[in-house]
């Protein structure tokens, strides 16, 4: 069973290699502007998405729930295509939907400019130089539409996993290599790349739902299914729609379990390994009471943890793949057979004890290296925060500081939201000792300066206007240029200091 | 006191302090609330108060300077800042600024006093009023406009028009620079004019961010969050010249910028914690009507300045009517703005307090779990 998904620029040729695909393996096609069809019949305003998109950087409620609404759209029309079997699906960005789900072959093409210009100007009968122009325009809204629903550079070769030169290879050879790489076990369905298709899918379906119903339609939500349970968390201004989402979510097929959470936003914890009893889950927990926020939890289950020695064939194989790990969580069914009892990692354990404490945001199970985190993280919505626990333990003290380091960044890139690890997080949001120690040294400072300055006013106005200003008229200037970022400096940390103290912050 | 008390600074009283830190208080609030400014709330207060309107400025210019480098650092974690954009508009907004410090002072020292025997600065006081009255008001007029047309429902939700953007991008002014954090495209005359334009505007009034972040916004097509990021960061070098060469002719009070940071820093707290908890028509709302109020306190003081310049003739005795009356809209604006955000803050503080616990439903599994497990 394969999904192939292929994405290119306008006029590159990719409805030409689905065809010819489809010729050879006989999986039906879907293409985007179908979907988009359907979508509009449903009365998914599309078309004002795209302009508002293309032409407003700016994203508000609104279109952000529009966005939301049309992403589920394509997600549930493609997984429920993906459960029924095999199917190629080709327009703009599909290589980024259905994001974690591993058996996807993900295509990219590359057409010689000429050819596509040649294409346009005769499918839209323009000359050379207005196809030209055309496609300049019309490659660069591509761009913007990707950066704004995805998140990320549209020709980022590693979110492909083919890329055809169509210069140098023709489209029929491109489609044998693609009917081929399909039946690769790289793109071979797992129980955890098929579980992921399910929550996906879940996850689609309520958000249809609840963004269609008028009862939940002007709410804004926060969507997680995992397992059959769906988590949906809602601002506190919006209370009033909680009465409403387990009753428009009520006969849901799939549904087993619907967790509600209020949260005026979220903050994302990732980690290897969980522990509600470790010092992180305090300080998260800590943090999440302060802020009024829900807690998304992510497991990283690091490559060769629990491998499918199937999918990694030789040494070499291993070295380079990150594809390949263990099966995630599963959300506390009981197996058949009870010597597979899985390894959760604390995940059951730790979203107990945030659903007690009115916490709990959903979470995620990740299998790889830290690229299968961008690119779950892409599609999820604005976090406050996003905290990385404990990560690649199974690296040495230096190379798990490193690779921290290096994750926090990109994430920090890909989310534009803060990013801070475990131990930045105490020194820099909690309140302790130290900060205790901190607030009450710079407040001294502060009083002992602005003590000096009401007590010497004669001498501060010959320091600013009077004879010594005239004297050494460049003092005065370059003295407050370093004196006042130190007051802002010193006095800002003590009110927020304080205010932490509160917890308003 | 000292002799130069009379000429640059204002004898500070208890009273005055206190009356400067609420200033400083009720602006923070704003500021953090709005995301832009809060001079526009302060410098006319401390005019209020008898501070000359350079000093005002200066004193409030150097204020934003240490500010906006405590929130450029946080916006700059947060992937706000778009360098390469605020580079090309510092090195235009800096003339912008250098423009506006010459003509203040040019006014100040007796330019535009028009010989009639006017007090020193009178001619500077009525030039930055009149600034302030007109570029706010505009300001105020078109977030209005912008607030009825979502209220209507037009395309409702969709941001700030886009139609000057899309206009200059057509024109395709060479040389075009293109830039990868905000992901826009602009003239290199169109950064130069918006630039000079945001500069003078810092100079001459102290609030540069109710030019450059429309600006960037509406002219470039910046997003917005980038948009406020970027202005903080050019804010920040703006501040800091523009406190340079205002330190340079003396007239910046650091005593008022001391007691300014004493209420703003606690204030912008307090209006950032009221952003996470109200809706954008809301925050857009509340700004605009602020503003006009702040724009009819100036308006309101202007015929001070005139008499004072001769330009019109009534009796000195109504100055301080005037004066009580600008001051009444100045703080009735701020105040009533600040309490609004206030009472939301401690609407959603009263929420965090209670114990939210999670609302769980357990349905019966729409297909049983053998079906489940089988599926996979």
């Amino acid at each position: 069973m394969a999904i192939v998904m292929i994405s290119s620029l306008f006029q590159s040729g990719r409805k030409e290699l689905a065809e010819a695909l489809a010729k050879k393996t006989n999986w039906p096609v879907l293409s985007r502007e179908e979907l988009v069809d359907r979508a509009r019949e449903q009365g998914i305003k599309i078309g004002r998405l795209e302009v508002a998109m293309i032409k407003t950087p700016n994203k508000s409620e609104k279109l952000a729930r529009e966005k939301e609404l049309y992403l589920a759209f394509l997600t549930s029309i493609l997984c429920e295509k993906a459960r029924e079997g095999s199917f190629i699906y080709y327009g703009r960005g599909g290589h980024l939907l259905l994001p974690g789900v591993s058996h996807r072959l993900r295509v990219g093409l590359s057409t010689p400019q000429e050819v596509r210009v040649d294409r346009t100007a005769q499918a839209l009968g323009l000359s050379p130089d207005k196809a030209v122009s055309y496609l300049n325009e019309i490659d660069e809204d591509f761009d913007k539409w990707i950066r704004f629903i995805h998140r990320v550079d549209s020709r980022d070769p590693k979110n492909f996993d083919a890329l055809f030169n169509l210069e140098n290879i023709g489209l029929n050879n491109a489609a044998e290599i693609l009917s081929n790489m399909a039946q690769m076990p790289e793109f071979m369905p797992t129980a955890v790349s098929q579980r992921m298709v399910d929550n996906h899918y879940l996850s689609a379906q309520s958000r249809l739902r609840l963004s269609l119903d008028e009862r939940t339609s002007a709410a804004d939500l926060q969507i997680h299914a995992d397992n059959g349970v769906v988590t949906v968390t809602y601002p506190p201004h919006q209370e009033q729609f909680r009465g409403h989402i387990p009753a428009v979510l009520a006969d849901l097929k799939g549904c087993r379990e619907i967790q509600c959470t209020m949260a005026e936003t979220n903050i994302l914890w990732i980690q290897e390994r969980f522990d509600p009893t470790s010092e992180n889950y305090k300080q998260i927990i800590q943090l999440s009471q302060r802020w009024g926020a829900a807690v998304e939890l992510m497991r990283l289950i690091p490559p060769g943890e629990g491998e499918d020695a199937t999918l990694a064939n030789t040494d070499s194989d291993r070295a380079f793949s990150r594809r390949t790990c263990g099966r995630p969580y599963d959300g506390g069914v009981e197996d058949e057979e009870p010597e597979t009892i899985y390894n959760d990692g604390g995940l059951y354990r730790t979203k107990e004890d945030l659903l007690g404490l009115g916490r709990f945001g959903g979470l995620h199970t990740v299998c790889g290296g830290y690229s299968s985190i961008l690119e779950r993280v892409q599609g999820n919505g604005q976090y406050a925060m996003v905290v990385i626990g404990d990560m690649f333990l199974s690296k040495g003290q230096s190379a798990r500081t490193r690779q921290t380091r290096e994750l926090a960044l990109n994430i920090r890139d890909r989310l534009k939201a803060p990013v801070i690890t475990a131990d930045e997080m105490k020194s820099q949001l909690l309140f302790g000792k130290k900060q205790a120690v901190t607030m009450l040294v710079f407040f001294a400072v502060i009083v002992c300066i602005y003590y000096t300055v009401f007590s010497h006013q004669p001498v501060l106005f010959n320091f600013l206007s009077g004879s010594l200003h005239q004297n050494y008229v460049w003092l005065s200037p370059l003295v407050l240029f370093c004196f006042i970022p130190l007051i802002a400096y010193l006095w800002g940390t003590v009110t927020g200091l304080a205010l932490k103290i509160i917890n308003i912050d | 006191m000292h002799e130069l008390l009379s000429i640059n600074y204002i004898d500070i009283t208890l009273s005055v302090a206190l009356q400067v830190i609420l200033l400083g208080f009720i602006g923070g609030i704003l500021s953090g609330f709005i995301g832009s400014g809060g001079a526009f709330f302060m410098t006319p207060g401390m005019m209020n108060l008898g501070v000359g309107g350079v000093v005002a400025v200066a004193s409030n210019i150097s204020h934003k300077f240490g500010k906006a480098m405590v929130g450029a650092r946080k916006h700059a974690a947060a992937g706000n800042v778009d360098k390469k954009l605020a580079a090309f508009m510092l090195a235009t907004a800096l003339v912008g600024v250098q423009l506006a410090v010459w003509i203040n002072s040019f006014l100040f020292k007796g330019g535009g006093g028009g010989g009639h025997g006017a007090p020193k600065g009178a001619g500077a006081n009525l030039y930055i009023s009149l600034v302030f009255a007109v570029i706010l008001s505009m300001v105020a007029l078109s977030m209005l406009r912008d607030i009825m047309k979502s209220k209507k429902g037009g395309v409702d939700g969709a941001g700030p028009s886009m139609k000057i953007a899309e206009f200059l991008a057509k024109l395709n002014l060479p040389p075009v620079i293109k830039f990868n954090v905000s992901d826009t495209k602009v003239s290199l005359w169109v950064l130069m004019v918006v630039g000079t334009a945001t500069g003078w505007l810092a100079g001459t009034i102290g609030v540069g961010g109710f030019i450059g972040v429309p600006a960037m916004i509406y002219v470039f097509g910046v997003p917005t969050a980038v948009a406020t990021g970027t202005e903080l960061f050019l804010a920040l070098f703006m501040g800091g010249y523009g406190a340079i060469s205002y330190a340079l002719h003396g007239f910046v009070d650091l005593r008022l910028t001391m007691l300014l940071y004493l209420g703003s820093l606690v204030g912008i707290h307090l209006g950032v914690y009221g952003v996470k908890v109200v809706n954008e028509l809301y925050i857009r709302m509340v700004t605009s009507l602020i503003i006009l109020l702040c724009v009819v306190s100036r308006i309101i003081a202007i015929p001070i300045y005139l008499r004072q310049l001769g330009f019109i003739d009534i009796n000195a005795s109504y100055d301080q009517y005037f004066n009580l009356g600008s001051k009444f809209f100045l703080f009735a604006s701020g105040i009533t703005g600040a309490l609004v955000i206030l009472m939301k803050v401690v609407q959603a503080y009263r929420h965090r307090r209670k114990i939210q616990k999670t609302l769980l439903v357990v349905k019966e599994p729409a297909m049983n779990r053998t079906e489940a497990v089988e599926a996979i």
